[in-house]
């Protein structure tokens, strides 16, 4: 792999598919529980031990998203949200503590709805100006504060309980071999 | 290591206050269901003459959509009708059977005390008035 001049190898586009199946393995598997999801967790746990190649597995995951699920408002959001995620938890990369990241997982679970906001916001700003917009957001915002602390509880406890245990065995997958 | 305990203080406040923040909005900010803008009592006189009424703030376009309104919230008014090429005939109220072919009674309908022109699902509601249902016998 040292010797591989590319950036990506037929390994790392194995590795993406790998990842992106199972994010949307789990996303199926919890989707009868609203705002309870593995998603969050699997980034930053791709960014933390795949790395900067991460960058390329969330376009791939947005898009099979787009196309599994269809297109919608929501997938708009994608588009910045993921992003987002993984570039924070690059930002914080040199951090291991799995109560760290539990809590960067419930800030960002909890701020999901106030990022989704973003877009309603922008609709209403394009349709009918700024006031329109902002009026559009907040109420949009305010209405899922519920299920953003809903979101903000499961994203602690994944993380938590599953950082260690995933954790171990991701050394094991993405380092290991490249030594 | 005291780099990261020092990441953790911070993220957990960080949470904690958002957490606070967040559910104050909440409170704060969300829609509550609001009361209906149109105040209206709704009377009964029942067979032995006694008057019980109901106040109501509705938003509701007839009558029929105001009682339905009003026994879901006041569990002591009832009422019971049968459909018909009219609109609905009301038959029982709070218990009360007036059914003309069998009991020689029916419920008639005054809008603030004048003899009503429409049936329950027709008689159009109105800020302020008062509607009575009166257990009226024919014998009587």
């Amino acid at each position: 792999m040292k010797g591989d001049k590319s950036l990506f190898s037929a390994k790392d586009i194995a590795y993406i598919g790998i990842m992106i199946a199972v994010i949307e393995a789990c996303k199926f598997a919890l989707s009868f529980l609203p705002n309870i999801e593995l998603t969050t967790f699997w980034l930053i746990m791709f960014t933390l031990f795949y790395g900067r190649k991460t960058a390329i597995l969330v376009p791939v995951l947005i898009l099979v998203e787009g196309a599994v699920y269809g297109v919608n408002t929501w997938w708009i959001m994608y588009l910045y949200i993921w992003p987002l995620l993984v570039l924070m938890a690059w930002l914080f990369r040199k951090c291991e503590s799995a109560l760290f990241w539990a809590i960067f997982s419930g800030i960002f679970g909890l701020c999901f709805g106030g990022l989704c906001a973003l877009t309603p916001f922008f609709m209403g700003v394009f349709t009918e100006g700024i006031s329109s917009g902002f009026n559009t957001a907040f109420s949009f915002w305010i209405s899922g504060i519920p299920w953003d602390i809903v979101h903000c509880v499961g994203n602690f406890v994944f993380m938590l309980i599953l950082f260690k245990p995933i954790g171990k065995v991701m050394k094991k997958a993405f380092h290991m071999e490249q030594i | 290591m005291k780099n990261n305990k020092k990441k953790i203080i911070i993220g957990g406040i960080i949470l904690a206050v958002l957490i606070a923040i967040f559910t104050v909005c909440y409170f704060k900010f969300y829609a509550k269901p609001v009361e209906g803008s149109k105040k209206v009592v709704i009377e009964v006189v029942d067979r032995e003459g006694n008057t019980t009424g109901y106040k109501l703030a509705t938003d509701a376009e007839f009558l029929k959509q105001a009682m339905d309104e009003l026994s879901k919230s006041d569990k002591e008014f009832s009422y019971k009708g049968s459909e018909s090429e009219y609109g609905i005939m009301i038959e029982e109220i709070n218990g009360q059977q007036a059914i003309y072919d069998k009991d020689n009674a029916y419920w008639a309908l005054y809008v603030n005390d004048n003899y009503g022109e429409y049936g329950a699902d027709q008689q159009p509601v109105i800020d302020g008035e008062t509607y009575t249902w009166k257990y009226e016998s024919v014998t009587q």
